[in-house]
């Protein structure tokens, strides 16, 4: 009941403001057909609307200072509902089952997609993949990160990219510098750092007061899926003997949960970090409480001037390539996009209508405009230097008029040409780039990303949160060897045998 | 059937309608109101019975029958999910309920104006916060890391509690939680029925050398006998409302077996995975739960010579 009051207001208030957006907008530039979109040739006295529905990652609803830019470069007109990030998925869902999702739908991410399929494949949205064709920039596209978005082999998703694994390990340099520690290779040299962190008083405060590793609530983008890489654990879904299997079923990863739980006894990670909130994670290393951080290590960039503010003297570095098990070092990646997008035929009712929408897609992604929405107005956002963009020191200033819009990217740098690469000042954010590219030749990829299993769509998510509790509570010690193994027989039992053999039997019809 | 018989003919009842009009005028709103916002939605519980898909509509969705209880009755999860639904309301009955009527007692007392005044304000004030803030706040006391009460306890020599992942610790906790943000609030109603007493009850009492206690006993908690009835029955109407929002800010993976609701389950069943259907099914469910609890203290309360709520 609450949720729908608070919709309502919700919707309420985004009609408000889509009236004040619009007032000031009376102008229809004409330069959108100049662009040379198939779809737009004809003159047309009216500006199309798009409506979109994008994630907001940042706390505030953005400026609309690059939206009346879009609208004049593009000759339409945009009705942008920015929904937080927090609520999303739930917001998608919503909308969804009454039938009011916008032209323009941002899925958040893979997981997300796996949910929609059902309604895909029932032709609730269009199929996009035969007119691809059509357009300049959306058909450079990669067909195989389309692929993995296909439902049953058709392709209904543009993609936004994301480098395919950023994973690494942010520390404390000048802690490690001075208990003469290198950079950790392998996982024992990790544990080791971890230990002397503990022990050695690296903070030089005489106590024994430091929290070596901080971690937070979550197993993917968190330490564990990082760490259980290492190991060797397979990402999400892998092979034995021939058949696919989850993740969980391999040695590897009791492996992982054996190895934080002895991090978690001998206190070289929060104790809390099942309830702890990345905020607070990042607060711990910026207070200088901890010294290890393990996430995506383009973090660095965010990190570094809050931890040197707290203390000057502290340096950063980043490491990738931890080996411990016994293929080498591997990473998880992601399946090449982060958000898809999604068109509805509830909000776009003829084909005609769908070509204008990835008119201004394909617009979207052109250099000019992908840069546009990526890193802001030249002079203002950015300066450009040797082609190279060296963003505003200004956050607060970015934050609020730029980076809400990269949630609308449509490709990224893999895909546009002459989409501008940064200039790091920093670096330790230059280095973390390059071990982001580093990681490519090392990557464990999903093999499940393509496939489908009907019951995984239906109740893949619920059963998911069976193995996360079950892990939690091994890695606290609630539960022992045993008690997980129960957790994963029940798992087989309520649905996840029908899943495994569902996926096998899509596996071999891929192969 | 003899003459003035309650029944009316029909011209006769239109007239008095029509001369009652303003009368029912201002019934108008509030029966919109109920009829808009309260009854009309409830034909949305038609999708517990379907096989709902948003593109299909209520109309065009299957019919499944009972299929959807079925499931709901044989999920591994669904005993303890009503059995800490239960409990957490009964705890919540027999700990936090009482607190507000002591602690107005105990404001009722209070002879010195300002005096009063200024504990009342200090009581409100945790109700205006929200549960994401007294969570928050909890979570930054009682943290194993540097949590200020686990740092007490470590110095008083004792070891450390793990309150915030543990199933033994949910529920102290979160009767405490309810009690430190709601107890001050929750005086307002009693004292509004305190004020009401006819103070010359209290002056015969004195004359006849009743101490303080024995006037509180006798004359201030009878009087405020049938507000206390009408507020438990109401409590109990809200039965399954037990604070959605503050159990799912509690909740995690080592507490789920003591703290997970009808609520938080229909949140992370219905509107994350998107199963409308099931989660109808389950709030369904509950609302009955809740219908029967009312119906049965609306009786026990008549039975006990008290007016009820209906």
């Amino acid at each position: 009941m609450k949720k729908n009051k608070a919709s309502t207001i919700l919707a309420i208030v985004t009609a408000l403001s889509v009236l004040a957006g619009c007032g000031g907008n009376s102008a229809p530039a004409a330069t959108g057909s100049s662009n040379g979109s198939p779809a737009q040739g004809e003159n047309k006295s009216e500006p199309v609307t798009i409506s979109i529905m994008a994630n907001l990652h940042t706390p505030e609803v953005p400026s609309d200072m690059i939206e009346k830019l879009l609208e004049e470069k593009t000759g339409t007109k945009l009705d942008i509902q920015w929904v937080p990030d927090g609520t999303y998925d739930e917001k998608v869902n919503a909308s969804f089952a009454t039938g009011t999702l916008p032209q323009v739908t941002y899925l958040k991410n893979a997981a997300s997609l796996v949910n929609m399929r059902d309604a895909i494949r029932n032709g609730q949205f269009w199929e996009i993949g035969p007119l691809l064709g059509q357009y300049p920039n959306l058909s450079k596209l990669k067909p195989e990160v389309l692929k993995n978005t296909a439902v049953d082999g058709k392709i209904y998703a543009l993609y936004r990219e994301v480098p395919l694994s950023r994973q690494g390990i942010i520390y404390r340099k000048d802690w490690a510098d001075k208990l003469g520690l290198s950079a950790p290779t392998n996982v024992d040299e990790f544990y080791n750092m971890l230990k002397q962190f503990k022990e050695k008083d690296p903070d030089g405060n005489g106590k024994e007061d430091t929290i070596p590793l901080t971690d937070r609530n979550d197993l993917i983008y968190g330490a564990f899926k990082t760490i259980s890489s290492w190991l060797g654990t397979p990402n999400n879904w892998g092979e034995k003997d021939g058949k696919l299997a989850p993740e969980f079923m391999f040695p590897e990863y009791m492996e992982t949960m054996k190895f934080f739980k002895k991090l978690h006894q001998e206190g070289l990670i929060n104790q809390d970090f099942p309830v702890t909130s990345k905020t607070d994670q990042q607060n711990l290393f910026i207070t200088g409480k901890s010294g290890v951080y393990i996430g995506a290590m383009g973090d660095v960039s965010s990190l570094h001037p809050k931890v040197v503010e707290v203390n000057p003297d502290a340096e950063l570095d980043v490491q990738n390539k931890i080996e411990g098990g016994p293929n080498g070092f591997g990473i998880w990646s992601v399946p090449g996009y982060g958000s898809v997008i999604l068109f509805p035929k509830t909000a776009i009712k003829s084909e005609e209508e769908l070509k204008d929408v990835l008119a201004f897609m394909d617009q979207l992604m052109s250099p000019e405009l992908g840069n546009l929405i990526y890193w802001g107005v030249e002079g203002q956002h950015h300066k450009l230097e040797e082609g190279k963009v060296i963003p505003s020191e200004d956050t607060k200033l970015t934050d609020r008029e730029v980076k809400p819009y990269q949630a609308m990217q449509v490709g990224g740098p893999l895909t546009i040409e002459g989409f501008y690469e940064p200039k790091h000042m920093l670096p330790v954010k230059a280095k973390s780039e390059e071990m982001i590219t580093e990681n490519n030749d090392y990557l464990i990829e999903d093999p499940s990303a393509s496939l489908d299993s009907k019951t995984f769509n239906e109740k893949g998510v619920q059963l998911q949160e069976m193995i996360k509790d079950g892990t939690y509570q091994f890695m606290l010690g609630d539960i022992d060897e045993a008690g997980f193994q129960a957790v994963v027989d029940n798992w087989l039992k309520s649905g996840g045998q029908q899943i495994i053999d569902e996926f096998n039997v899509s596996y071999e019809s891929s192969k | 059937m003899n003459k003035g018989a309650p029944k009316i003919p029909e011209s006769g009842r239109m007239r008095r309608i029509i001369k009652n009009r303003a009368i029912y005028l201002m019934i108008l709103p509030g029966f919109l109101y109920f009829l808009i916002f309260k009854y009309i939605p409830m034909s949305g519980l038609i999708i517990a019975f379907q096989d709902y898909q948003a593109y299909l509509g209520v109309t065009g969705s299957p019919w499944v029958g009972l299929k959807h209880f079925e499931r709901l009755f044989t999920e591994p999860m669904f005993f303890t999910i009503l059995g800490n639904t239960l409990l957490l309301f009964f705890l919540n009955l027999a700990f936090y309920f009482p607190v507000p009527i002591i602690l107005a007692l105990m404001l009722n007392e209070v002879r010195r104006e300002v005096f009063k005044r200024f504990i009342q304000t200090l009581v409100y004030i945790p109700h205006f916060m929200s549960w994401v803030i007294i969570v928050s706040i909890s979570f930054v006391m009682l943290s194993m890391d540097r949590g200020i009460i686990n740092e007490l306890l470590v110095m008083a020599g004792f070891e450390k509690i793990n309150f915030l992942m543990s199933s033994e610790w949910f529920r102290p906790m979160y009767v405490m939680q309810i009690i430190w943000r709601e107890a001050g609030w929750g005086t307002i109603i009693y004292l509004a029925a305190m004020a009401a007493i006819d103070p010359g009850l209290y002056e015969a009492s004195r004359i006849d050398g009743a101490s303080r206690f024995r006037q509180m006993w006798h004359i201030t908690l009878p009087s405020i006998r049938s507000v206390i009835v009408v507020l438990l029955i109401l409590k109990i109407g809200d039965v399954l409302e037990l604070g959605f929002e503050h159990i799912y800010l509690l909740l995690n993976s080592m507490n789920r077996n003591v703290a997970e609701i009808f609520d938080t389950y229909v949140y992370t069943a219905g509107l994350k995975q998107g199963q409308f259907s099931f989660s109808t099914a389950v709030g369904f469910f509950k609302s009955l739960i809740g219908l029967i609890l009312v119906m049965l203290a609306n009786w026990l309360a008549k039975k006990a010579g008290e007016e009820g709520i209906y």
